[in-house]
């Protein structure tokens, strides 16, 4: 597998005065379904826009399978786009927006052979004689991304690929995606504001905040193994706990309690991060406190949801999220509000956030 | 609920305004036109005359007399080759010119649609006579062109036909911007991006993409450009020479100067039917014709 499929070279670009990318560096492998996440201004669409040719980026470079691809026209660049609005040519029916990009060096005959394997990739064959707007979005964004997978491209880029969908859709649509990708072998490269959507999607993604790649990294890797406190916070539910050495083990003055960690820490004050789920939950009459890595608290907010029930927890002044799962046998799963409990959790769980 | 009732009303609105500022007028054109002439004032035999009993009193000469004479219709012809020549240069200047507008940015935009306005605010007439004072012998133009050493002697550039044409295009130009504008203000960006990234350079992808989706703002800027210029009177009579007559001219020449009202009525009325006829013809199967491909 070639692990420098796409490079991204100290690409920096700004607006005026306004710097949306500073010094971005990314390595995508061949193949690879990558994911750019951020909120809104993070720069992540301006980069994927200077992967598509529509900007030009100050500094820097992007190289693709070992061409210099930099100063290209979008027209000239081996790679497609897939709009968020999907930008379908509203003048053409579904046949002609999917043979758009091959009108131009195909016969006729390969032109319908093209155009009829790709709609049969996407079962959309009975839509091709439809107009854009009497399709459903589903099926709008299945058009749009047949009409850049005709091309062959060696990459595409994906600009929020299922914003523009409802719920159900989006979650059926995230399966067929990774499956087709996986298919296809093609590197695909995308963008999105959706936590969840980049964890199901990406085989490796980058965290981006002010212009800058905070983290790059697996979803597991990055869920559990967080290296700043925005990335803890940005990705899934965090309990951020402040810790000072004391004496020969570590304090937090917020829980008024003990931790004890599994690894040597540089600093003598730190962030530690405390995954909700990783949090055992216990009623207080049959058991008593640890010494450390637990504390009494008491229910004050409680969501049943479903599959697993969410707690907040008050102890001191700080409230903790506790992700409860709601097995039969955990007879622990029906706590009240206001009941007061035992929280624990093993050393392993607290993981250091180093800023 | 009182409201209500008074939407009711308010819906024939535009139909009110079009019966009586059009079809009323067109009428009273229509019964002068097959009046019998005379000499007097108005210049005109009533269509019916009243001495013992009703006798209706009508002709159909004077449009035998417009369309039997060469003079008339090829005035006719020469406006309607005056327009499509100047519909066609203020497409071709306009048409950039508002994708230009409508795509740059909003504090750009308003300052290039201002500018577009702003001859609107001065006098017609003033503005075609600036032009007389540019264009004539001893006129700016030609003070420059001599002082460049580009000619040796004055040029000849007023009193003919393509002064004639810059002159309707320059008049008429904020006419095709405006509704071209107006559609392209509401183009979809992503759709060009798309085009290229599908492969196609900047002249494809306006063929094949931008060109096809103007095409009602286009219609709209061409039919308000080329309709009054069918009619312009004034701008062929201040920059044009006698070498070419033109329908506006004629008409008021008949009218006029003259006084002949039933034929220049005639000619007014043969020269309605014959241009907004094919118009709305095309405007109902243009319209269905969009309908049932969903533009």
């Amino acid at each position: 597998m070639d692990k420098n499929f796409l490079i991204i070279e100290n690409i920096s670009k700004s607006f005026g005065e306004n710097k949306v990318l500073e010094n971005i560096n990314l390595n995508i492998s061949k193949s690879e379904f990558f994911g750019l996440l951020g909120s809104s201004g993070s720069g992540k669409t301006t980069l994927l826009r200077i992967l598509g040719g529509f900007e030009k980026p100050d500094t820097g470079r992007v190289i693709l399978d070992g061409v210099d691809i930099t100063n290209l026209e979008p027209f000239d660049r081996p790679l497609n786009y897939m709009f968020q609005s999907y930008a379908l040519f509203p003048h053409l029916n579904v046949f002609n927006n999917l043979a758009f990009g091959i009108k131009e060096h195909y016969t006729q005959k390969e032109i319908e052979i093209n155009v009829k394997n790709i709609a049969e990739l996407l079962s959309i064959e009975k839509l091709l004689n439809r107009r854009i707007k009497q399709l459903s979005g589903g099926e709008q964004q299945r058009v749009a991304l047949g009409r850049c997978l005709i091309k062959k491209p060696k990459l595409l880029l994906l600009d929020e690929p299922l914003a523009a969908l409802d719920k159900k859709l989006r979650s059926k649509t995230q399966l067929e995606l990774t499956t087709l990708q996986k298919k296809l072998k093609i590197t695909f490269v995308f963008v999105t504001h959706d936590q969840e959507e980049a964890m199901s999607l990406s085989d490796r993604m980058a965290i981006m905040k002010n212009g800058l790649i905070l983290e790059c990294s697996s979803p597991e890797e990055i869920y559990e193994n967080p290296k700043s406190l925005y990335t803890a916070n940005f990705i899934g539910i965090a309990n951020i706990i402040e810790i000072y050495k004391k004496d020969a083990n570590f304090y937090s003055d917020d829980l008024g309690i003990n931790f004890k960690l599994n690894k040597e820490l540089k600093n003598t004050k730190t962030n530690i991060l405390l995954r909700p789920e990783k949090i055992k939950i216990q009623s207080i009459n049959n058991l008593k406190k640890s010494s450390f890595n637990s504390f009494y608290g008491e229910i004050i907010e409680k969501s049943y949801l479903g599959s697993f029930t969410r707690y907040e927890i008050k102890v001191n002044n700080k409230i903790i999220s506790v992700l409860d799962q709601n097995f039969n046998s955990n007879s622990n799963y029906n706590f009240p509000k206001g009941e007061k409990v035992i929280c624990s959790w093993e050393s392993e769980s607290i993981k250091i956030l180093e800023d | 609920m009182k409201n209500k009732s008074f939407e009711k009303y308010f819906v024939f609105t535009p139909y009110f305004w079009l019966v009586l500022f059009f079809l009323i007028p067109l009428a009273i054109i229509f019964k002068i036109s097959i009046s019998v002439s005379e000499w007097g004032m108005p210049p005109y035999q009533d269509i019916f005359l009243f001495d013992n009993g009703i006798k209706i009193n009508t002709t159909f000469e004077n449009y035998i007399y417009i369309f039997s004479d060469y003079y008339y219709i090829g005035s006719f012809v020469n406006s309607l080759i005056l327009a499509l020549i100047s519909t066609f240069f203020c497409l071709f200047i306009g048409f950039p010119l508002a994708f230009y507008i409508a795509t740059s940015n909003i504090r750009l935009r308003n300052i290039l649609l201002v500018l577009v306005v702003i001859p609107f605010w001065s006098s017609f007439l003033l503005r075609v006579y600036a032009w007389k004072i540019i264009l004539q012998n001893n006129g700016i133009l030609n003070v420059i062109l001599l002082n460049l050493g580009i000619t040796s002697e004055p040029l000849q550039l007023l009193y003919n036909q393509y002064a004639v044409i810059m002159g309707i295009v320059y008049t008429y130009l904020p006419l095709m911007i405006l509704p071209l504008y107006g559609y392209l203000n509401k183009f979809d960006l992503n759709l060009i991006e798309a085009s290229k990234d599908l492969g196609l350079n900047r002249f494809k992808t306006f063929f094949k993409v931008i060109l096809p989706l103007s095409v009602p703002g286009i219609i709209a800027g061409s039919l308000l450009v080329f309709i009054p210029v069918v009619g312009e009177f004034i701008i062929p009579e201040m920059l044009g020479g006698s070498d070419r007559l033109y329908y506006g001219k004629i008409l008021w020449e008949e009218f006029f100067v003259n006084r002949n009202w039933p034929g220049a009525s005639a000619l007014a009325f043969s020269g309605i039917i014959i241009l907004v006829l094919p118009i709305v013809i095309f405007q109902i199967l243009y319209s269905r014709w969009s309908q049932k491909n969903e533009i």
